[in-house]
């Protein structure tokens, strides 16, 4: 008897991986909202054609703006705008929801991580919408802009896992910024602080080698340069060697730092939660 | 019926001024946003001296323009945003139902101030890029911006109605589509002469975000040959979008008594 309830209930005593199933999970709703998604990356293209027009017309009668060539700017602007898809607004606004709900109580209560929870969870949409954002961003980028491909063999790898390293930077980043939620009510202004400084100083609206000395200065040492800028100077071919080395140990610094900042902030927030909800 | 609209908004006003510190953090979060293509152009122009004929100056009066009006849409109407949720919650049906025009209480639905800030931006924005012009004044130029920046806030409250009225036919709130078509409007904070022809078309014509920067701008600084008649392009996107919209507005709520919600 013992043996045949065994077999029935194998299904839930013997769960899978717990954070996969949670990136599962959130894969399927990124899914169902596949019409918001396409938007989405609508949404990005604007800019991508601006950009793409304002260079044409900067490269008209010029070989190369700050060691750039128009290819390699063409290219920057597409696979920039392509990344920077990769952790969309909906990660950040559902994190921001639950805590305003109050939901994040259930998330406490869990036997789990929570940052590794939102990290899984990330995972899920960007699977979904990340990569068809990219994809889609590629394929265009192909067939219309002549994009270059990457560098070489060696770049193409090294863009890889420069590109992952700086998603998991990303997410953390925008945890962090979740996090201000338990201060504030305000999610939207967060959210478009948090979209703003990045977009400049990942080097997604412009490359960090053409801004002014002192903004290349501060984009140079934070974090949010490996999310854009280094895997594309990787891809491009622009830092190889020690040079390539630097850059991904400072992305890799970055990442442990903030990882450790992220937990330690989520244990402040944690206590202040506990005593409001006394 | 003016009363009316500025009583609802100061209403919303007041509820929204309880958090004060959320008013802050939208304005900075607003301005911020803003001055991504402002640091751009500074960059960009740090490298090229001039962008088919414009200065850099020149071509922060165009962004001055758009910043402008739209902040004073947000200022004012913002409360079409709230429409998809409004329908999808139910809460549409009070609207209906009080004597005053559903239009009016949906655009004083909701009240962000933050508005205030893209709009002073804004103005500073298109103040120091006239400045830096050259521009040869003339009685008609000032009326002309001013005109501008109104018909612009008219144009862009006409096209965010329409774009929110989706929630009438398609009750999916998610749907990014009416960001995505306000966002069309960065598209006239540059010179439309650098882009093909696809462009140019769909900002002139279909959505005219261009009529009430790029044309009138190149009449007050004198970019180019300018016809005169250039003035009344403003004019034009205004009075054919608010056309449009109140059209649509119309068979929306239709649809929706009819469908019996």
């Amino acid at each position: 008897m013992t043996a045949v309830e065994e077999t029935t209930w194998r299904g839930r005593t013997e769960p899978g991986p717990k954070y996969l199933s949670l990136a599962r999970t959130t894969l399927q709703q990124a899914i169902a909202y596949r019409i918001t998604t396409l938007f989405n990356v609508g949404l990005t293209f604007i800019w991508v054609i601006i950009l793409y027009y304002l260079w044409r017309s900067a490269y008209a009668g010029r070989t190369s703006i700050g060691g750039l060539t128009w290819d390699q700017m063409r290219t920057y602007v597409v696979i920039a705008y392509g990344i920077n898809a990769l952790v969309g607004w909906r990660t950040g606004s559902a994190m921001m929801a639950t805590i305003r709900t109050g939901d994040v109580v259930f998330e406490m209560v869990r036997p789990l991580n929570y940052c590794t929870t939102q990290l899984a969870r990330s995972v899920g949409y960007t699977v979904v919408e990340g990569a068809v954002s990219l994809a889609f961003t590629l394929a265009i980028g192909l067939i219309f802009l002549h994009i270059e491909a990457p560098a070489s063999v060696a770049a193409a790898l090294l863009f890889v896992l420069a590109l992952i390293i700086g998603f998991l930077t990303k997410v953390l980043v925008v945890f962090l910024v979740s996090l201000l939620t338990f201060w504030t009510l305000n999610g939207m202004g967060l959210m478009w602080s948090q979209q703003a400084i990045m977009q400049i100083l990942s080097g997604t609206i412009v490359p960090l080698a053409l801004m002014p000395a002192w903004l290349q200065v501060i984009a140079g040492v934070l974090p949010l340069r490996g999310i854009v800028s280094t895997p594309l100077q990787l891809y491009l071919g622009q830092s190889t060697g020690w040079d390539a080395v630097g850059l991904l140990g400072l992305q890799l610094f970055w990442l442990v730092a903030l990882w450790v900042l992220a937990n330690l902030a989520w244990r402040r927030a944690f206590r202040i939660v506990e005593i409001q909800g006394g | 019926m003016i009363k009316i609209f500025f009583r609802l908004q100061l209403v919303q006003l007041r509820s929204a001024m309880e958090y004060r510190a959320d008013f802050w953090i939208a304005a900075v979060g607003a301005i911020l946003q803003q001055l991504v293509s402002i640091v751009f152009l500074v960059t960009f122009f740090g490298h090229v001296s001039s962008l088919g004929g414009w200065t850099l100056w020149q071509i922060l009066v165009l962004q001055g323009l758009v910043m402008a009006a739209d902040g004073l849409r947000e200022m004012f109407t913002d409360g079409a945003w709230q429409l998809r949720a409004d329908v999808n919650s139910g809460s549409f049906d009070r609207v209906l139902v009080r004597p005053v025009p559903p239009v009016v209480q949906q655009f004083t639905a909701l009240a962000s101030i933050h508005g205030v800030g893209n709009a002073g931006l804004g103005v500073v924005v298109l103040i120091i890029g006239l400045a830096h012009s050259g521009v040869q004044w003339a009685w008609w130029s000032v009326p002309l911006l001013v005109l501008t920046v109104l018909c612009g806030a008219i144009l862009t409250t006409a096209i965010s109605l329409l774009t929110n009225m989706i929630a009438f036919w398609e009750p999916s709130a998610q749907s990014a589509f009416p960001t995505l078509i306000a966002l069309m409007r960065d598209f006239a904070k540059f010179p439309l002469d650098i882009y093909g022809a696809g462009i140019r078309f769909v900002v002139t014509v279909l959505l005219p975000y261009g009529l009430i920067s790029y044309f009138p701008s190149r009449l007050v600084l004198g970019v180019g040959d300018a016809p005169g008649w250039w003035a009344v392009t403003p004019v034009i996107a205004a009075a054919g979008s608010s056309l449009v919209a109140s059209l649509v507005w119309r068979k929306g709520l239709n649809r929706y008594q009819g469908v019996g919600n």
